[in-house]
C-alpha cells in the first residue's frame, strides 16, 4: 500500500504529488458545485425548468408617420391582427394549420409554405405569425375558439396606412412585409416585419424604423403570464414632415388627370420640394397588405406604367428646353451676345441636309431674346455649329444635366448628355454634325428628367446654386455646385423667359399672373424623327404613342420668394398648349389665385 | 515485440476507467441526439458515428500500445514539425466553421491538427524535460516554453484561444510535475497572477464577451448567457435522481445549440441527477489517479514526463469543461473527453491513454 501515500523526497508542489493534489481538488471543486446545484438548489431549478419558463417578447417600435408641410398625416399607423402560433405549446400542428386555414380562407398549401419558411426564423417557444392583416371579424371568431387550440393567438401589429392613397404614392413609396433578402441582410428585421419597399418609406428607412425593444417574462405550465421584465425600451421612429404641400400636390394631380407625365414644384431658393407628381399613379395601401396577383399584373402591364416615378425615373428629351442651356453656353463662351442676330427663313442648312425650324416661314431677324421667346431653331442650330458639340456638352453637364439630382427618392434616373467620345466609345459610331444639330435643340441622344430641368431652372433665378432637391421640411439647403452662368447671362436669360410669358409671340402667353414675375420655356420633343406625314396633322389625329412630349419649364417669383415649376405630358402635343395649363394651375395653387385647392 | 510479460503490467483499472467512461459518453449521445428529431436530425446519427470513431480508435490504441514508447523520442521532433506544418496547413487551405479556421479538409476526412499538435508537443516537451536533471531554472524553463510557444501562437491566431490556452496550461502543469527551483517558483507564482490581467488586451471582442457574460450571465441573457444559464437550470433540474434517462425533456435545453459536444454534461446532469453526475466526476478522477500512478512508477525519466502530460492533458479539459457547464467558469470551446461527440478528439484521447498504457506496461522491462 506504499504507493497510495504521498511520497516523502518531493515537495508537494513537484513531482506526482502535484498530480495527486490536484484530483483531490478537482473532485472537491465541481462535486461541491453539482451538490450544490442539484441538491441545495434543485427545487428552485426543478420550478425554473418546468413550471416557470422564461420568454421573451419583442417590444415593437412605431415607425414614424409622415407629415405635409401644413402638418396633415399622409402615411400613418393604424392597428392590425395576425394570428402567430407558439410552436412548443401547439400540440398538433397540422390540425392547428387546418384550423388557422378555415378561420382565415387563406390557402391550405399556402399556409404550410409560409409556416415552413418562418419555422427557421423563430425559436419554437417564440410567437411565430402566420398569417397578418387579418380582418376584425376574424380576429373575434379566432379569440372566440382560441381556448381550444393552446399555442394559437392573436396579435396586433400597427400597419402602415396612407390616408391620401394615389396622390403621394411616389413620393412616400411604401411599405410591405419584409422579403427573405431583407431579413438576411438586416439582423434588425424580424419575420412580418414590415420595410420600406420605395420611396420615402425607403429611402428614409432607417429614421422611420426605430429600434425594438425587449421584454422577458415568465409563463407557467398552463401558459399564464407571471411577470415581466422589460430589458431594453423600444425606440419609436422619428416622425417626418415633408416640405411637400398638399393642396399644391392636389392641384397638380388634377391638372394631370388623365395625362401621363410628371409635375415638380421646388422652392428655388432653398431646394426643397413642394410638389412631386408623377402621373398615373397607384394606391401605395394596395401593397402594404400584400398586393393580389391581379391587381399586381395590371399595374405591370399598364401600358402608362403607374409604377414608374416619372420626375425622377423618366428621362425625356428636352426639346427647346434645352435652348436655355444652348443660350448660356453661347454667352458665356463668347460666341454670341445680346445682340448676335441671325436670319431665321424657316431652314438651315448643313451640307447637303436641311432643318427646318418649327416655323415654316421662319421668324426672320432673331436675337437672343426673341430667340427664346418665340423658341427660333434656326438661331441654335447655328449657335450650336458655332459652339460645337463638346463645348455643348461640356456646358450642360455643368449645369446638372447627365447626373442624378440626389433627392432622397430610389431609383433615380441620371439622364444623358451626349459627346462626340461617348459615341463613339457607346454606340461606336462617329458624330456628324446632325448630332450636333439635334442636339442644339434638345433632341437626338440628350435626355433629362423634370427634376433635373427643375433644379436648372431654380438656379438661374436663385444666384446661380444647384440645390439638392429636399424632401423633408428640415432638410436644410445644400448647394451641390454653381451654374457656370454669370450673373447677368442668368438674368439676361431670365428676362428672356420672361418675355415668353409676357411679350407678343412667346409660347407660354397663358402663364401671365398679375403681380408675380413669371417666365417660362417650352420644350417640344420629338417622339419620332421627321414624322413629315403627320406634321401638318393636328395632335389629336396623330396616334397616341407617336405624338411629340409636352414641357414647360418655369420659374415664378413673389415677394422676394422664387419657384421652380415644371410640368412633363408625356405625347402631350405641343409644350405650350399641353403642359402649359398644368404649370398655370400650379401657379393658381401656389399663389392662392383662383379657386382654393 | 508484444512480450508475454507485458500483459502483467497492464493497468487494468485505468482500462476499466477508459470502458466505462466511453460507454457512458455513447449512452448519453444516443440521448443528446434524440432530443434534436424536430431538428430533422436523424435520432442516432452523432451516436452511431461516435460508435464508428470508438472502433477506429480502438484500433489506433491497439497499435500504440504494441509499439515501444522510447521509438517516440525519435519522432518526437518530426512529429512536432509536421504538427507546425499542418497548422501552417490550415491557415492557407483550413475551412472555416463557426468564423475560425481549425479544419483540414482531406476528401472525406475532417481533420483538426490541433488535436494532433496537443500529441506532439507533449512529446516533445517531454523528451525535453526528461533530458535535465533536478528543478528547473531559468534558462530550461525558456526552452521548454519556447517549445510550447510555437503552435499555441499558432492557433491562437486560428483563433482558438481555448485550445492555445489548453496547450500552455498543459506544459505548465508538466514543468510544475518536473519542479521548478524554489526562487523560480515563487517569482512565478506572484509574476504571472500579477500580470495576468495584461492578458485582456490580447483577447478578441468576443472573448471578452463571454468573459463578462461568465462574471454576469444576465447582461446577455438572450446570447452569450444563455448557454450558462440553460446549462444551470438543465443541470439543477435534474435534482438528487435525475430524470431518468431519455427523459430529461427540459424544454430550454432543446435550444442549447451544443449539447452534443460542449455542453454534452448538461444532458447527462439532467438525467442521471447528482448521483450520476456525481459518478462520472468519481470516475474521471479515478482515471486521472490511475494515470498518476503510472507516473510513480514508470521505469524512466521520459516515461514519467509522457505520463504527466497526458494527465494534464485530460486534467485540464475535464476541469475546464466541467467548470464551464457548471457555471464556474468562462464559456471556453473545450470538449469534455469520451462523452462529448467529436472523432478527431476521440481519436487522440484513446491515443493519449494508449500513451500511458504503453508507459506502465514496459515500467519493469530493464530493471530486472
Amino acid at each position: 500500500m506504499e504507493r497510495f501515500k504521498p511520497s516523502q523526497d518531493t515537495p508537494l508542489w513537484a513531482g506526482p504529488n502535484v498530480l495527486l493534489v490536484l484530483c483531490v481538488l478537482l473532485f472537491a471543486t465541481l462535486g461541491v458545485r453539482l451538490w450544490y446545484l442539484q441538491v441545495v438548489k434543485a427545487d428552485v431549478y426543478r420550478d425554473k425548468a418546468q413550471e416557470n419558463r422564461i420568454r421573451q417578447r419583442v417590444l415593437y417600435a412605431p415607425r414614424g408617420v409622415i407629415r405635409d408641410a401644413y402638418g396633415t398625416l399622409v402615411a400613418e399607423n393604424v392597428p392590425a391582427y395576425a394570428v402567430a402560433v407558439v410552436r412548443e405549446e401547439c400540440p398538433d400542428i397540422e390540425a392547428t394549420l387546418d384550423q388557422i386555414a378555415s378561420w382565415t380562407g387563406e390557402d391550405r398549401q399556402w399556409l404550410q409554405k409560409s409556416f415552413e419558411q418562418g419555422k427557421r426564423r423563430t425559436k419554437s417557444f417564440e410567437e411565430q405569425v402566420v398569417v397578418s392583416n387579418i380582418p376584425f371579424d376574424t380576429v373575434a371568431r379566432i379569440e372566440a375558439e382560441r381556448h381550444h387550440w393552446p399555442g394559437v393567438s392573436v396579435v396586433v401589429r400597427p400597419k402602415r396606412f396612407y390616408p391620401t392613397g394615389a396622390l403621394l404614392a411616389h413620393v412616400l413609396g411604401y411599405v410591405a412585409r419584409a422579403n427573405d433578402k431583407e431579413l438576411a441582410q438586416d439582423p434588425e428585421l424580424l419575420l412580418g416585419d414590415n420595410v420600406g419597399k420605395l420611396g420615402v418609406e425607403l429611402a428614409l428607412e432607417r429614421r422611420l424604423r426605430g429600434h425594438k425593444g425587449l421584454e422577458e417574462f415568465e409563463v407557467d405550465a398552463v401558459g399564464r403570464e407571471l411577470d415581466s421584465r422589460r430589458l431594453r425600451a423600444p425606440v419609436p421612429g422619428e416622425d417626418l414632415r415633408l416640405a411637400l404641400q398638399l393642396p399644391l400636390q392636389r392641384a397638380g394631380v388634377r391638372a394631370m388627370a388623365g395625362k401621363a407625365g410628371a409635375v415638380v414644384v421646388l422652392d428655388a431658393d432653398t431646394g426643397h420640394v413642394l410638389a412631386l407628381v408623377s402621373s398615373p399613379s397607384y394606391d401605395p395601401n394596395d401593397f402594404v397588405t400584400g398586393i393580389s396577383h391581379q391587381r399586381w399584373g395590371a399595374l405591370v402591364e399598364d401600358p402608362l406604367h403607374p409604377m414608374q416615378n416619372r420626375p425622377i425615373q423618366s428621362a425625356y428629351p428636352p426639346g427647346s428646353v434645352f435652348k436655355l442651356v444652348m443660350a448660356g453656353a453661347g454667352l458665356e463662351s463668347g460666341a454670341i451676345t445680346a445682340s448676335t442676330t441671325v436670319y431665321c427663313n424657316g431652314k438651315y442648312a448643313i451640307g447637303n441636309r436641311v432643318y427646318r425650324c418649327w416655323r415654316r416661314g421662319g421668324h426672320g431677324t432673331v436675337d437672343l431674346r426673341k430667340s427664346l421667346r418665340e423658341s427660333c431653331d434656326v438661331y441654335y442650330y447655328a449657335l450650336g455649329e458655332r459652339l460645337g458639340a463638346d463645348v455643348i456638352s461640356d456646358f450642360a453637364r455643368r449645369c446638372g444635366l447627365g447626373e442624378a439630382t440626389g433627392v432622397d427618392l430610389p431609383h433615380e434616373r441620371r439622364g444623358l448628355v451626349p459627346s462626340p467620345t461617348w459615341k463613339r466609345e457607346r454606340l461606336g459610331r462617329k458624330w456628324v454634325g446632325g448630332d450636333t444639330i439635334n442636339m442644339s435643340i434638345g433632341q437626338g441622344y440628350v435626355v433629362t428628367t423634370p427634376m433635373q430641368i427643375a433644379r436648372l431652372v431654380a438656379a438661374l433665378v436663385n444666384g446661380g446654386r444647384l440645390l439638392r432637391p429636399l424632401l423633408l421640411a428640415s432638410d436644410t439647403p445644400e448647394e451641390q455646385g454653381r451654374l457656370p452662368m454669370s450673373d447677368a447671362t442668368r438674368r439676361m436669360i431670365a428676362d428672356a423667359m420672361v418675355a415668353v410669358v409676357r411679350e407678343d409671340g412667346g409660347t407660354a402667353r397663358m402663364l401671365a399672373r398679375p403681380g408675380i414675375r413669371v417666365g417660362a420655356k417650352t420644350g417640344t420633343a420629338q417622339v419620332v424623327k421627321l414624322m413629315d406625314r403627320y406634321e401638318k396633322k393636328d395632335t389629336e389625329d396623330i396616334p397616341y404613342k407617336y405624338r411629340d412630349h409636352a414641357w414647360l419649364a418655369a420659374f415664378a417669383e413673389k415677394d422676394g420668394r422664387h419657384y421652380a415649376v415644371v410640368a412633363f405630358v408625356e405625347h402631350g402635343g405641343h409644350g405650350g398648349s399641353e403642359a402649359g395649363p398644368v404649370v398655370g394651375a400650379m401657379l393658381d395653387a401656389l399663389f392662392g389665385l383662383g379657386e382654393a385647392p | 515485440m508484444m512480450d508475454r510479460r507485458l500483459f502483467s503490467h497492464v493497468p487494468w483499472g485505468l482500462l476499466v476507467a477508459l470502458v466505462l467512461l466511453f460507454g457512458i459518453g455513447v449512452a448519453n449521445l444516443y440521448s443528446a441526439s434524440s432530443l434534436r428529431l424536430e431538428d430533422g436530425l436523424g435520432v442516432e446519427s452523432y451516436f452511431r458515428k461516435q460508435l464508428v470513431w470508438g472502433a477506429l480508435s480502438a484500433g489506433v490504441f491497439v497499435v500504440g500500445v504494441a509499439i515501444h514508447y522510447r521509438h517516440l523520442r525519435a519522432l518526437a521532433w518530426p512529429a512536432y514539425g509536421v504538427g507546425v506544418l499542418l497548422l501552417l496547413g490550415v491557415r492557407f487551405l483550413g475551412k472555416t466553421v463557426y468564423g475560425a479556421q481549425r479544419w483540414l479538409d482531406l476528401g472525406p476526412l475532417h481533420l483538426q491538427p490541433t488535436e494532433l499538435v496537443k500529441v506532439a508537443v507533449i512529446v516533445v516537451v517531454a523528451k525535453i524535460l526528461s533530458r535535465m536533471e533536478g528543478y528547473l531554472g531559468w534558462r530550461e524553463l525558456a526552452k521548454v516554453v519556447a517549445a510550447a510557444l510555437v503552435p499555441a501562437a499558432l492557433i491562437y491566431k486560428q483563433p482558438d484561444l481555448g485550445s492555445a490556452l489548453n496547450i500552455l496550461l498543459i506544459v505548465g502543469g508538466m514543468i510544475v510535475f518536473k519542479g521548478l527551483r524554489p526562487a523560480v517558483f515563487k517569482t512565478l507564482a506572484v509574476g504571472i497572477p500579477a500580470l495576468a490581467p495584461l492578458g485582456w488586451f490580447f483577447l478578441k471582442e468576443y472573448q471578452k464577451q463571454r468573459i463578462l457574460v461568465f462574471l454576469d450571465p444576465t447582461a446577455d441573457p438572450r446570447g452569450a448567457g444563455y448557454h450558462i444559464i440553460q446549462s444551470q437550470i438543465a443541470i439543477g433540474s435534474g435534482g438528487f435522481w435525475g430524470k431518468g434517462f431519455l427523459r430529461g425533456t427540459q424544454s430550454q435545453l432543446r435550444f442549447l445549440p451544443e449539447k452534443h459536444t460542449d455542453f454534452v454534461f448538461a444532458v447527462l446532469g439532467e438525467e442521471w441527477g447528482f448521483v450520476g453526475s456525481i459518478l462520472v466526476l468519481f470516475l474521471f478522477c479515478c482515471f486521472l489517479y490511475q494515470i498518476y500512478l503510472v507516473t510513480v512508477e514508470a521505469k524512466d525519466e521520459f516515461g514519467r514526463c509522457l505520463a504527466s502530460g497526458v494527465f494534464f492533458y485530460f486534467f485540464w479539459q475535464v476541469l475546464i469543461n466541467m467548470g464551464m457547464v457548471l457555471g464556474i467558469m468562462p464559456v471556453v470551446g473545450i470538449p469534455l473527453p469520451f462523452l462529448s461527440y467529436g472523432g478527431s478528439s476521440l481519436l487522440v484521447n484513446f491515443c493519449m491513454v494508449a500513451l500511458v498504457v504503453n508507459v506502465a506496461m514496459r515500467r519493469f522491462m530493464f530493471k530486472r
